[in-house]
């Protein structure tokens, strides 16, 4: 095994079984789609509640990806493949956690702007629900795959991984929707993309190392 | 047969190892040496501690004491040396459902041509599952994916976990013959199981309860 190996599997393996990014896209489409239904459908509600809405439906979505993103390593034997590969866990990590975000947000990406015309939210502020979307959930996926880490040997580990995780989702959400609300009232709105980037890249930075760190402890 | 130059010779020195799990002791001042050529059978009860002592001395078990030495280098705390050295099945030896049998192999061997990943597939006698998704292969055939990887690779350290389970007569003849040509040519194996070997006369480290 080595790092293109790796990578290329990683791929294969995520493109094989498509019903699970599927399902958190669905996931994300349905939760959208209810809100208007639910709540209210006018555009005086909508439109300065889109933001917000796009990006709970987002955070749960990657939640569902990521939960269970090291099960079937964990299940298969792989897992124990890696700690023996003599590869270093934390870039076998850090090329997981890119393809599943890859695989995740980019058709997330695409289906967006037609999610955002039944919120009715305008086209300006769209650029930036899309901008927070991609500055901001490298973050939710690397806190994401410490939780997955620290669970995956738990049977029932998934409640457990939600009250480790979403505590940490806290900051991305506010910002991400305070940077939204703030492009609506024509305010800047460059200082909280600013912070969504640097909490990705201390996530980037510290997570893979805690995920392996967990891995090992998981495995044994 | 093999025809590869091995990585390394081989000398792996397992000094005073005091493995405890959950509160027992599994072993306690074990000491063992493997060198090229030799093969070492782990061998005890159910539940003695044979795949933790191997998980031990590849470092996700915790020593309690003790100090291995490979090739004269000390890995006790950094086994990066000894991990770059070895090859380790286990009892799920990491084969993907999602993947065929060739995909597998690539994963692990991803710098074999195509004739020499056709050719370990035939030694165990897969030639004709190569583009076989895993999911609908049996627990026998699965394991024999993981066995292939043992005519690719040019790794001189094995660890085989019970390496027998689910394989038929004729896949343990052809595991054995494998083992025997990697010995000869200067390999070394540790290896646990409750089968007798055919062919073969380790030198045996005993567990007991």
């Amino acid at each position: 095994m080595n790092y293109r190996s790796f990578f290329k599997a990683e791929w294969l393996s995520l493109l094989r079984r498509k019903q699970d990014t599927l399902n958190a896209l669905l996931f994300f489409v349905m939760v959208i789609i209810l809100f208007p239904l639910g709540v209210d459908p006018s555009s005086e509600f909508l439109a300065p509640a889109a933001g917000g809405i796009i990006w709970c439906a987002t955070a749960l979505s990657v939640l569902m990806a990521v939960e269970g993103m090291y099960k079937e390593d964990f299940n298969d034997g792989s897992l124990e493949q890696w700690l023996t590969s003599g590869l270093s866990i934390t870039y076998l990590v850090f090329l997981k956690v890119l393809v599943q975000w890859l695989m995740v947000i980019v058709p997330l990406l695409i289906v967006l702007p037609l999610l955002a015309q039944m919120l009715f939210l305008p086209f300006s502020a769209l650029w930036v629900v899309m901008t927070s979307i991609l500055l901001g959930t490298p973050a939710l996926f690397f806190i994401g795959s410490i939780g997955a880490a620290l669970t995956v040997s738990l049977r029932r580990g998934a409640v457990l991984m939600l009250l480790l995780i979403l505590p940490l989702y806290i900051p991305v959400i506010i910002f991400a929707t305070g940077a939204v609300r703030a492009a609506q009232l024509d305010m800047n709105y460059s200082g909280q993309l600013a912070i969504l980037a640097a909490i990705s890249l201390v996530a980037l930075a510290l997570s893979p190392i805690m995920a392996a760190i967990s891995i090992r402890a998981s495995v044994n | 047969m093999r025809v590869f130059l091995l990585q390394k010779s081989v000398n792996l020195q397992v000094t005073n190892l005091w493995i405890e799990r959950g509160e027992r002791d599994l072993c306690r001042d074990l000491s063992f040496s493997v060198r090229s050529g030799e093969l070492v059978r782990i061998a005890g009860e159910n539940g003695t501690g044979k795949s933790s002592l191997i998980k031990a001395i590849l470092g996700w078990v915790r020593l309690e004491e003790g100090e291995l030495e490979f090739n004269g280098e000390d890995v006790t705390l950094h086994r990066d040396v000894l991990l770059q050295n070895q090859l380790y099945l286990g009892h799920t030896p990491g084969i993907k459902s999602v993947f065929t049998a060739l995909e597998n192999l690539k994963l692990y061997c991803p710098e074999a041509s195509e004739v020499a990943l056709e050719q370990a597939l035939a030694h165990v006698q897969l030639q004709a599952f190569a583009d076989t998704p895993a999911a609908q292969l049996s627990a026998g055939q699965k394991r024999r994916i993981a066995l292939a990887r043992l005519w690719l690779t040019d790794k001189a350290l094995w660890f085989l976990d019970e390496p027998f389970t689910a394989l038929d007569v004729k896949g343990v003849e052809a595991l054995e013959l494998c083992m025997g040509a990697h010995l000869k040519n200067g390999g070394a194996i540790v290896i646990t199981t409750h089968q007798p070997l055919l062919h073969l006369s380790p030198k045996t480290v005993e567990l007991t309860l």
